[in-house]
């Protein structure tokens, strides 16, 4: 795992806690790769928060790890489950 | 309905952007102001907090009609609870992106009002947020002979320009598109 790379994962959890009911019970392990995967792993109810409506905070963190993947030279990747 | 703690709230924005620059890696300076200025003629937009970002990196922010600039505006609206008619409340902005888009809505507007005007017939717009469907209805509010509506759901729901006399929206015509 490089610095930069453990970074954003500390990135995708800081987010993810402040955006659920129960942080707690968000983890964020990294797979790291030819594109580095973050899996964040939340509780079942907090799942439509993490997706937001019409899948936009997804899709707004998705944006952040792209702007990030550019910024480290590496592509990162985000997966939800519960 | 007021945003209770505004202290608070821009203390969470700041531990966001801190994060998004200390672990994200993107070169960023941010300005957080709590019950900043009204904008000359914006002044039915009345942000609480207004965040100003600024740095090497803007240009990241600003890709594809301000995509992440508007996400990292989602993530903070979505971590204060902000119910969906208090998103106005918080506003982020970079390089006076908000303006210039403003600007540019309001010059659609009138490109399609006169459109319109000359062929009567209906004209929609390419989708777009609640936001900036709003900038549209209220450039075009003054026009005795137009009116405007939003149509569709969610992500496809765009506004749509109608002669004042024409029946309402239904399926019957086929508005023009604006990309």
């Amino acid at each position: 795992m490089t610095e930069q790379s453990g970074d954003v994962r500390t990135l995708v959890e800081q987010i993810a806690k402040a955006l659920v009911d129960a942080p707690d019970q968000v983890s964020v392990n990294q797979i790291d790769g030819e594109t580095i995967v973050f899996a964040l792993r939340v509780a079942p109810d907090d799942v439509g928060k993490i997706l937001g409506r019409q899948g936009r905070v997804a899709r707004a963190m998705r944006s952040l790890l792209n702007a990030a993947g550019i910024r480290a030279h590496k592509r990162f990747a985000l997966e939800i489950t519960e | 309905m007021p945003i209770l703690d505004k202290i608070a709230a821009a203390k969470k924005i700041d531990e966001l952007l801190r994060g998004v620059v200390t672990h994200g890696g993107l070169r960023l300076k941010y300005r957080i102001t709590v019950n900043p200025p009204l904008v000359e003629e914006r002044d039915w937009e009345r942000p609480e907090i207004l965040v100003e970002l600024s740095g090497p990196d803007s240009p990241l922010l600003l890709e594809r009609g301000g995509e992440l600039l508007r996400g990292l505006e989602l993530l903070a609206i979505e971590m204060l609870r902000l119910s969906g008619n208090e998103h106005e409340k918080i506003c982020f902005d970079c390089m006076h992106q908000r303006a210039l888009r403003i600007e540019e809505l309001r010059m659609a507007a009138s490109v399609a009002a006169e459109k319109v005007r000359s062929s009567g017939v209906p004209y929609a717009f390419a989708p777009m947020s609640s936001r900036e469907r709003r900038v549209v209805h209220l450039a075009l509010r003054d026009h005795a002979d137009l009116r405007t509506e939003s149509r569709g759901e969610g992500p496809r729901r765009c506004l749509v320009v109608y002669p004042k006399s024409s029946q309402t929206t239904a399926a019957r015509t086929a508005p023009k598109t604006i990309p």
